[in-house]
């Protein structure tokens, strides 16, 4: 991975978008550097594929600035449309071609030879393993091979940076993971990639998540760095022997939160968990409590992005309502 | 490879895709050919371009002074009237016109002969119940033949009656003329100098087949770049290093292709087996294809880029070969409508198409030869109006 000191390859300072009076993205910034991949996550409707459209020079800008491999996206050069690739979320290509076919249509969009394209399209047919379908018309793919065709096309010009929306929407968990494996193997080779999508936890498979609601950046980082945000440490998962009492924990230095999910289990937050597990278990056993098991608890990613979209609302004095729409929590 | 190398690979891109596409579908392919050939071949069989003649009564009142035989007033207008009955009950033959039991009713009055010898005219009613209005012309046309035809045989009986009196006068020389000749001094000996014998299938032919192929340039574009702007392919076009004009050279390109192999595949089958003429020689045929395409395509890119659904880029091609239908000359001359219709008529490409192809199939040459500027000046117009409406979408979205 390329040190983040280096000049972002993608950036977005301040970016609003509006249609007519709603505000779909509101004052993003965010960097991604070269060779990493940034997770863009939300829920449905949460501006992923507005910002993407924005990115990709699809759609303009209300305010604000962004760049992508130098350039405004608004006035992308030729030389830099040829460089980028973009996989939207929905299936646009044509179903009447065959799967080669339809990955050849778009390496001729790049201005990419007929001899040479042969050998681009066999590659990017393999990588996501469309070999065997190449020549089947793609309305008679299934729903996971239309995606994967569709990222094949999205890969056949090498490009250095892919945008890609929402590309396991859809699809099954076993075939998600093998689309985030060739994800993070073209991360690898060196490619910058913004992905969206709305499985929190596929965050996991990101280098850095930017966790979008309503619109706006709810919270930046690494994962764990975004699960120690919201935990405030690391989580110890303990089972007591019988009933145990939480208080007789909180007071023990480093540990800062104890919570209790059922009588004989208690959900321990710690500054430092490998430090911490031998004082809790002494402390337990002095208050005459014997521990039956005790792990580091990790906090899946719905939970992380719960909590943060949950203090966001809080904070604004939003609540859920059902509908979706943030609303004014009634004073008292 | 150059820009411009690379431009050629893009517009190729389009025009393969697009024939692709089109090949994938054979059903539509075989409609395209087989569908215009077969309507004209059944069109051509089963249309003999004989009209029937008018189921006409004539009802004339006792010692009205005309002959009672029916087969007499069938002569005056060959072919236009089937005389069915001649008889005195105007009432009866009233009801059956409105009935739909005949077509025709021609009534002469009661004081027809006195009003003659007094040197009055006599008024001949004739009545239809028609709300065709091409029956209702020629319903026209027949009373005004039927009447004049029976003046010319009262003023033959009249010129008949009055020879011997003249004769007395002015000498035999006068006998010499025979009376037909003082009521019908001249006839006419008619030609058709046009290089083809006229017949329905011939002068159809030409038309129909305009007719198809701007209906399959408009549909077949209109619903092609519709279908790309609503399934989000715009975007991936947006992306890439592609401009309006490699997008649309492309699928011109295409369209073009396809086209020429459709007329020429329809165009050997109406000449080959439908034996309609072509004088004109190939060539300039494929020439007034090829413009006739330009221009549709024109109105097909322009119904994509204006409609916001299928649904609606089929709504509008609809309309246009509805207008076309009307408009074009196609079942009425252009030179029937207002002035200010003839304009919208010639806005249509099928209007200079069905005149271009009917000249050169039928006639040899091009006798208006501004229609031919007039097809590239439509094509060229959609085509830089639909360029730059095309540039400004991929440009961004709104």
């Amino acid at each position: 991975m390329t040190a983040a000191t280096s000049a972002p390859i993608i950036s977005a300072k301040a970016v609003t978008r509006a249609f007519d009076d709603r505000v779909v993205v509101d004052d993003l910034s965010f960097d991604v550097h070269q060779g990493t991949i940034l997770g863009v996550v939300g829920p449905s409707g949460s501006g992923k594929t507005t910002t993407v459209r924005m990115l990709t020079g699809t759609l303009g800008r209300t305010s604000g600035e962004m760049h992508v491999l130098g350039e405004d996206p608004m006035r992308f050069s030729k030389r830099v449309r040829g460089r980028i690739a973009y996989m939207p979320q929905l299936f646009s290509l044509y179903e009447d071609l065959s799967a080669q076919e339809n990955v050849g249509f778009v390496a001729a969009l790049y201005g990419i030879g007929p001899f040479r394209r042969r050998k681009l399209i066999r590659r990017a047919l393999e990588l996501v393993e469309l070999t065997d379908a190449r020549h089947r018309l793609a309305r008679d793919l299934s729903g996971g091979m239309q995606r994967r065709l569709e990222l094949a096309c999205a890969l056949v010009h090498s490009p250095e940076v892919l945008f890609i929306d929402e590309p396991t929407a859809g699809i099954d968990p076993i075939l998600r993971q093998a689309i985030w494996g060739g994800l993070r193997k073209l991360r690898d080779e060196g490619r910058t990639l913004l992905v969206t999508t709305q499985y929190v936890s596929e965050a996991e498979y990101c280098d850095r998540v930017a966790l979008i609601a309503d619109g706006e950046l709810v919270a930046m980082g690494e994962p764990d760095a975004l699960r120690q945000m919201v935990f405030g440490g690391d989580v110890l998962q303990v089972e007591t022997a019988r009933a145990v009492d939480p208080e007789l924990l909180v007071s023990v230095p480093g540990v800062t939160n104890v919570r209790q999910t059922a009588p004989r289990t208690l959900m321990v937050t710690v500054q430092d968990a490998a430090t911490l597990t031998p004082r809790i278990i002494d402390e337990l056993r002095a208050g005459g409590v014997e521990v039956a098991g005790i792990e580091e608890h990790q906090p899946t990613f719905d939970e992380v992005f719960t909590s943060l979209v949950e203090k966001r609302r809080a904070d604004r004095g939003w609540a859920d309502d059902g509908t979706g729409q943030p609303r004014i929590q009634a004073d008292g | 490879m150059g820009s411009i190398g690379e431009s050629i690979i893009r517009m190729a891109s389009f025009t393969g895709k697009e024939l692709r596409e089109v090949l994938r579908r054979p059903g539509v392919l075989l409609s395209l050919i087989v569908g215009p050939f077969l309507i004209m071949f059944i069109f051509g069989l089963g249309y003999s371009g004989f009209r029937a003649p008018f189921a006409t009564e004539i009802i004339i009142p006792e010692g009205g002074g005309l002959p009672r035989d029916a087969a007499y007033y069938a002569d005056l207008a060959p072919g236009r009237l089937d005389a069915r009955a001649v008889g005195t009950d105007a009432a009866a033959a009233e009801e059956r016109l409105r009935a739909g039991e005949i077509d025709l009713l021609i009534v002469v009055p009661e004081n027809a002969s006195s009003e003659l010898r007094n040197g009055q005219q006599t008024t001949i009613r004739v009545a239809w119940n028609q709300v065709d209005p091409v029956y209702d012309q020629l319903a026209g046309l027949a009373t005004a033949i039927l009447v004049s035809s029976l003046n010319a045989e009262i003023i033959e009986e009249a010129a008949a009656e009055g020879i011997s009196f003249v004769e007395g006068e002015l000498g035999p020389a006068v006998a010499n003329v025979p009376p037909e000749v003082i009521a019908r001094p001249t006839t006419a000996a008619t030609e058709n100098v046009a290089p083809t014998e006229p017949a329905v299938l011939s002068f159809f032919g030409p038309a129909v087949f305009a007719l198809v192929l701007q209906h399959l340039a408009i549909t077949l574009t209109a619903l092609s770049m519709v279908r790309e702007r609503l399934s989000g392919q715009m975007d991936r076009f947006r992306v890439a290093p592609v401009t309006s004009m490699e997008l649309l050279v492309g699928k011109y390109i295409a369209y073009a292709v396809l086209s020429l192999a459709v007329a020429g595949i329809v165009g050997a089958l109406l000449v080959g087996v439908l034996g309609v003429p072509l004088l004109g020689g190939w060539l300039p045929f494929i020439g007034i294809v090829l413009l006739l395409t330009f221009a549709s395509l024109g109105v097909g890119v322009l119904i994509s880029l204006v409609a916001d659904s299928e649904r609606q880029a089929v709504q509008l091609s609809m309309l246009v070969l509805l207008a076309s239908v009307f408009f074009s000359g196609f079942v009425l001359p252009v030179s029937d409508f207002a002035e200010w219709t003839q304009y919208l008529a010639y806005s249509l490409p099928v209007t200079h198409g069905i005149g271009l192809l009917q000249d050169h199939m039928l006639r040899g040459s091009v006798t208006d030869i501004w229609m031919l500027g007039v097809l590239a000046g439509i094509g060229l117009i959609l085509y830089v109006g639909s360029l730059l409406r095309l540039r400004r979408i991929l440009r961004w979205a709104d």
